[in-house]
C-alpha cells in the first residue's frame, strides 16, 4: 500500500520538479531521464532493450553522458515549455555535423569508427542518423534503421542490380554482408574517391589485416606469400579481373570468356608490368584459334599465384 | 510498413523482427522476421523473453543446366529451420550473470546458406560475439574452361569475439576465427608437355585458416589506445589425382589422332602458412581537432612441398613416367602507417587529411626438380621479388555555407614504387635475372556539394578527375575522371530518388588504346500507400563498353602474330525490381515480387560475326553476352493465431542466354518454394 502510494506520487513530484514558476529564466539544466519518460514512456517501455541504456544501468556516468539528455542535451527548457523540438537537441533538427559530433562524444574512440570523419559517407552528408535509428531500430545490434542489405539498396541502387545478377556474392541470400567487405564509417585508407585509388580503397572497403583486399579475408587461399605472384592481383588488386558486387559473367568475370580478359593486358604493349618494359604477351605456341588456347585458365590453373611454376600451370 | 505495427510497436523491439521490404523479395525463402500476430515479449523474473521459429519445408524443380542453377541459386528439397530468433533483455540492465542474448539463425538443415549469431553481455563485464556461415558453393566454370573445372565445396567461417570490461576505460579483447573450405572439385593438370593434351584431374579441396587475437584498448586524456596482435594459420593439403586412364584422343580440343595418354597421375602440394601481426591505433576528438594515427605489420611466411608424378604417354607417342618436386617457402613483411588530422577552424569549416603509407615485400624461391624416367632433366633455383611502396596524401576541405547547402574539394597524391627481381639459376650458378623498377604518380582532384533544395528533396553531387603517369596495366586507371550525383525526394509515405554514375578512363598507348566507359542510371520508388498496400520499385541500367589492343598468335596451318585486332566489350544491363505487399484484414499478407537483369549486349541478336574483318572469329562471338535473368515470387503469409503464421513462398528463377559463348549454352529454369510454420511468443 505504502508503495504504491509512493508510485502516484512520483508524477506529482516529476511536474512540481518539471514545472518551474512561470517568468522564470533560469539555465538550460539536466533533468534525468526519469522526467522525460513522463512523455515519452512509448520510447522509454523498450529502451532497457537498448544497448544505450548501459549509461544508465551503470549509474555511475554524468548526467551529460548518461540516458536521453546524453543524446538530446539538457532537457530543462524543454519541459518548461511542455516539451517541442526547439527546446531540446531533437535529431531531425540537426545539420548532419551536429549528428556527427553528438554520436562522436561517445563513439569516437572505436577502432572501426575512428576513419568516420574522412568517409565518404560523411562527405556526402551521411551521418548516423542516416542509418542507425535510435528508437525504433530494425535490428537489435547496431541498431539499423533497416536491415542491413535494405539499408544499403536506399542509395547504391546499382549494387542491388549487381547483387540480383547471375553470378554475385550472396548477399541477398544472407551469406555475406555488405559490411563484410565494407566499412560504412570509413576505412583508414579511404580517400574518398568515387573510383578506385592507386592503393587506397575507394568505397570504404574494410581491408583484412594490414591493408590487404578485404576479398582475402574469405579466399584466403589466394593470400600467398607465392615465390611467383600474379603481380597485378597485388599491385591493382581483384577489381583488375571481377566484378566483386555481381555480374552476368562467371566467376564475377569482367569480361564473359576468360581469354579476352586475359589478352587485354597480356598484349606486349610496352611500358607496363613488374619489369617495367610490358607485360608480355602470349607464346607463338598458342594458335588461339585452337579452342583450347582460348581457355587459359585451362591449363594456367595458379594465375592468382604459384609456388613452383611461373606461368602458373601447376 | 506493416498495417499492425502502429498497434503493436510500444510493446516490444518489432522492429528488429519485421521483415524489410526489400529482402523479403530478394530470395525464395524464409518469411524473414515476419512478425506474427502480436508478437510480444514474455516477462520471466527479471528479464524480457522474445522467441521466433520458423519451420518448414523447402523444395526445388530445375531444368534445363542444373549446374549452372547450383551455381546460381543452389536451392534444394529438405526440412529446414528456414529462421529463427531470440533475444533476453534483462529489464533493469543487472541481470546476474547477462543482461543480453541474442541468437538468430537462417537456413539451419542443409540450406545452402546457414547462418548464426549469438550475442550474449553483461553491462559492464563482458561481451561475446558469436558469428558462423556455412556456405555450399558450386561452380561449373563452363565458359571459363570448359567444364573442366568444377568445384562443389562447403565453406564455413566463424568468429568469436570475447570483449573484458566493455564500458571501462580500459578493456580487454580475445577473438578466434575460422575459414575452412573442403569438397571435391575437378581439375586439369598438362603432365608431359604445356603444348600437349589437357587431362582433367579429381582435385580434393582442403584449406583452413585459423586466426587468433589478443588485444586491448585503453582511453587516457579523451584519447583512446588500441593494441591488438594477431597469429594467422593457414594451412592447405589439396591433392590431385586420377586413378584411371585417359587417352588423351577422346578429350576436349585434343586431335583424334592425339596419342597421348594419362595412366596415373597425383599431385600433392601441402602448404603451411603463418602471419603474426601487430596493430596499433590511437584516435580521438577535441574540439578543434580529430586525430587518428595507426600502424601495423605483419610478418607473413609460407612453406611448401610440392609431388607430383605422372605416367602415360606424350604426344610424341614416347613413354614417360615424370616426378616433380618442388621445395621452398616465401615471405611477406608488411608495414603501414596511416595518420589522419582533421582540424575543425570554424564552426561551418573542416579541413582533413590524410597520409599513409604502405610497404609491401613479397620474396620466395623454390627448387624444382624434375625426372623424366628416372633421369633428372631439370634443376634449378628460382628467386622472385615483388616490392610495393606507397604513399598516399589527401586533403580535403569541407565548408557549410548554410544549414542547407555545404560543398567539399579535394586533392590527392600517390606515389608508388615497385620493384621486381625475377631469377633462376642452375644450382652452383650465379643468378643472372630480370630486375626492374618504376615509380607512378597519381594525382586527383575531387570536388562535391550537398544541397538540400526543399524541405525533403536532397541533392548531392561529387566528381574527380585524375591523372596517372605510369599505370601498372593496360587496364589500370591512367586518365579519368568520375561523376556521380544522386537525389532524393522522401515523404513520410513515400520516396523517389535518382541516381547516375559514370566512369570514364582512358589509358592509350600504342597498341593497348584501351578505354572504358561506365555509366549508371538508376530510379527508385517506394509508396506505403494504404494500410492496404505498400509498392517498391527501382530501376537501374548498368552500360560498360571497353576497348583494348590486342597481340596475339593466330592462324592455320602456322601462327603468326596479330597485332591489328582489339577486344571490343559491351554489356548494357537493365535491371528492374518491383516488390507490391498487400496485407488483407490484418490475417494474412500477401507479396508479389519481380526481378529482372536483361543485358541487352550490343543488340545483336544472333551468334553472328558484327564485322567481316578476319581474325578470331571467337573475338567477335566475345565481345557481348546478351542475356535475360527473372525471378518472380509470390509470398502468402496467413496468421492462424496470434503466435502461429503459416507461409507459403513460390519463386521462379528463369535464366537464359540469347546465345551461348564459344558454342556453350547454360540456360535453366527453375521452380523453387517453400512452406513453412512460424510460431513466435
Amino acid at each position: 500500500m505504502l508503495k504504491g502510494i509512493w508510485l502516484a506520487l512520483i508524477p506529482l513530484a516529476l511536474m512540481a520538479q518539471t514545472a518551474p514558476p512561470a517568468g522564470t529564466n533560469t539555465a538550460n539544466k539536466y533533468v534525468g531521464s526519469e522526467v522525460c519518460k513522463t512523455c515519452h514512456a512509448d520510447v522509454w517501455l523498450n529502451f532497457y532493450k537498448n544497448p544505450h541504456y548501459k549509461s544508465i544501468a551503470s549509474g555511475k556516468e554524468t548526467p551529460e553522458r548518461t540516458g536521453c539528455e546524453g543524446c538530446h542535451g539538457p532537457a530543462g527548457n524543454h519541459v518548461a515549455a511542455r516539451g517541442g523540438k526547439a527546446t531540446i537537441g531533437a535529431f531531425s533538427n540537426f545539420t548532419p555535423d551536429e549528428t556527427l559530433t553528438t554520436c562522436l562524444s561517445c563513439h569516437s574512440k572505436d577502432v572501426s569508427r575512428a576513419s568516420i570523419r574522412n568517409s565518404a559517407h560523411t562527405k556526402a552528408d551521411v551521418v548516423c542518423s542516416s542509418c542507425h535509428s535510435i528508437h525504433k531500430p530494425a535490428t537489435p545490434k547496431f541498431l539499423l534503421a533497416k536491415q542491413q542489405t535494405e539499408l544499403c539498396y536506399t542509395c547504391h541502387a546499382s549494387q542491388r542490380a549487381q547483387f540480383e545478377m547471375p553470378s554475385k556474392h550472396r548477399v541477398n541470400e544472407g551469406a555475406v554482408q555488405c559490411s563484410d567487405c565494407h566499412n560504412p564509417h570509413g576505412s583508414a585508407l579511404s580517400a574518398g574517391s568515387t573510383t578506385q585509388h592507386m592503393g587506397g580503397s575507394s568505397a570504404a572497403l574494410q581491408p583484412a589485416f594490414n591493408n590487404e583486399q578485404p576479398c582475402l579475408k574469405c579466399h584466403v587461399d589466394k593470400r600467398g606469400p607465392f615465390v611467383f605472384e600474379h603481380a597485378a592481383v597485388k599491385v591493382e588488386g581483384c577489381e583488375g579481373c571481377h566484378v566483386p558486387h555481381g555480374s552476368t559473367n562467371a566467376k564475377l568475370l569482367t569480361r564473359p570468356v576468360v581469354f579476352t580478359l586475359c589478352l587485354e593486358c597480356h598484349n606486349g604493349a610496352g611500358t607496363f608490368g613488374r619489369s617495367n618494359f610490358s607485360v608480355f604477351r602470349t607464346s607463338p605456341a598458342h594458335n588461339l584459334q585452337d579452342p583450347k588456347y582460348q581457355r587459359c585458365t585451362l591449363c594456367h590453373i595458379k594465375v592468382h599465384g604459384s609456388n613452383s611454376d611461373q606461368f602458373f600451370l601447376r | 510498413m506493416m498495417p499492425t505495427m502502429k498497434t503493436f510497436f510500444p510493446l516490444i523491439l518489432i522492429g528488429a523482427f519485421l521483415p524489410a521490404f526489400a529482402h523479403a523479395q530478394q530470395t525464395v525463402a524464409p518469411t524473414t522476421g515476419e512478425a506474427t500476430g502480436s508478437v510480444r515479449g514474455d516477462n520471466v523474473g527479471t528479464y524480457n523473453i522474445v522467441q521466433q521459429w520458423e519451420l518448414g519445408y523447402r523444395f526445388a524443380s530445375v531444368g534445363g543446366d542444373s549446374g549452372s542453377y547450383r551455381s546460381d541459386v543452389n536451392y534444394h528439397n529438405g526440412i529446414r529451420l528456414l529462421n529463427s530468433s531470440l533475444t533476453i533483455n534483462s529489464r533493469d540492465g543487472h541481470g546476474k550473470w547477462f543482461d543480453e542474448i541474442t541468437l538468430s539463425t537462417q537456413g539451419l538443415g542443409h540450406d545452402p546458406y546457414e547462418s548464426a549469431t549469438f550475442r550474449i553481455q553483461k553491462n559492464q563485464w563482458y561481451r561475446y560475439d558469436l558469428l558462423w556461415r556455412s556456405n555450399d558453393y558450386f561452380n561449373p566454370g563452363l565458359t571459363v574452361a570448359n567444364g573442366e573445372h568444377l568445384i562443389d565445396t562447403n565453406h564455413r567461417w566463424q568468429d568469436h569475439e570475447l570483449t573484458l570490461l566493455p564500458q571501462n576505460w580500459y578493456r580487454l579483447r580475445v577473438g578466434y576465427g575460422r575459414t575452412a573450405q573442403d569438397g571435391p572439385a575437378l581439375n586439369t593438370a598438362t603432365p608431359f608437355d604445356s603444348q600437349g593434351a589437357v587431362f582433367p584431374v579429381f582435385h580434393n579441396v582442403r584449406q583452413q585458416f585459423n586466426e587468433y587475437r589478443v588485444g586491448g584498448d585503453a582511453t587516457l586524456h579523451g584519447f583512446r589506445f588500441s593494441i591488438l596482435r594477431r597469429w594467422e594459420f593457414f594451412k592447405e593439403d589439396s591433392a590431385d589425382t586420377q586413378t584411371t586412364t585417359l587417352t588423351g584422343a577422346a578429350l576436349p580440343f585434343s586431335s583424334s589422332t592425339d596419342p597421348s595418354v594419362l595412366t596415373s597421375f597425383n599431385r600433392s602440394q601441402p602448404y603451411r602458412g603463418d602471419t603474426r601481426g601487430w596493430l596499433a591505433n590511437l584516435s580521438g576528438e577535441r574540439k578543434f581537432v580529430a586525430v587518428n594515427a595507426r600502424f601495423s605489420y605483419s610478418g607473413g611466411r609460407g612453406d611448401f612441398v610440392q609431388n607430383e608424378r605422372a605416367l602415360g604417354i606424350d604426344r610424341f607417342s614416347n613413354g614417360q613416367n615424370r616426378q616433380i618436386a618442388v621445395t621452398g617457402n616465401g615471405t611477406r613483411p608488411v608495414t603501414t602507417g596511416d595518420l589522419n588530422l582533421t582540424l575543425f577552424p570554424a564552426s561551418k569549416l573542416s579541413v582533413i587529411n590524410t597520409t599513409s603509407i604502405s610497404n609491401t615485400r613479397i620474396s620466395g624461391n623454390n627448387h624444382f626438380v624434375q625426372f623424366d624416367n628416372a633421369t633428372l632433366s631439370n634443376d634449378n633455383l628460382n628467386f622472385q621479388f615483388l616490392g610495393i611502396r606507397l604513399i598516399t596524401n589527401a586533403t580535403d576541405v569541407k565548408y557549410r555555407f548554410t544549414k542547407r547547402l555545404d560543398a567539399f574539394a579535394g586533392y590527392r597524391y600517390s606515389n608508388r614504387e615497385i620493384r621486381s627481381i625475377e631469377d633462376s639459376a642452375d644450382p652452383g650458378q650465379a643468378f643472372q635475372g630480370l630486375t626492374g623498377q618504376q615509380t607512378n604518380v597519381l594525382q586527383a582532384g575531387v570536388a562535391g556539394v550537398n544541397w538540400i533544395l526543399l524541405k525533403d528533396l536532397r541533392l548531392h553531387v561529387e566528381g574527380e578527375i585524375g591523372r596517372d603517369d605510369h599505370p601498372f596495366a593496360p587496364n589500370s586507371l591512367a586518365n579519368y575522371h568520375a561523376i556521380r550525383a544522386r537525389v532524393r525526394y522522401a515523404k513520410r509515405k513515400y520516396s523517389v530518388s535518382g541516381g547516375y554514375q559514370q566512369n570514364y578512363n582512358n589509358n592509350s598507348i600504342q597498341i593497348t588504346a584501351y578505354s572504358s566507359h561506365s555509366r549508371n542510371y538508376n530510379g527508385d520508388a517506394t509508396w506505403n500507400a494504404k494500410s492496404w498496400l505498400a509498392l517498391d520499385a527501382s530501376y537501374s541500367n548498368l552500360h560498360l563498353d571497353t576497348i583494348g589492343g590486342l597481340q596475339f598468335f593466330a592462324g592455320s596451318p602456322r601462327a603468326s602474330l596479330v597485332a591489328d585486332q582489339s577486344s571490343y566489350y559491351i554489356s548494357n544491363i537493365h535491371a528492374a525490381n518491383l516488390g507490391l505487399r498487400i496485407p488483407i484484414r490484418k490475417r494474412a499478407d500477401l507479396y508479389a515480387g519481380y526481378s529482372l537483369t536483361r543485358d541487352a549486349g550490343d543488340s545483336r541478336a544472333a551468334y553472328i560475326l558484327p564485322r567481316l574483318a578476319p581474325g578470331l572469329a571467337d573475338l567477335y562471338h566475345a565481345e557481348t553476352f546478351p542475356l535475360t535473368y527473372q525471378t518472380p515470387l509470390l509470398r502468402l503469409s496467413v496468421q492462424i493465431t496470434p503466435k502461429l503464421r503459416y507461409n507459403l513462398g513460390y519463386q521462379y528463377y528463369g535464366y537464359h542466354e540469347d546465345f551461348g559463348l564459344l558454342a556453350q549454352n547454360q540456360n535453366y529454369r527453375a521452380h523453387t518454394g517453400y512452406t513453412s510454420l512460424l510460431w513466435s511468443f
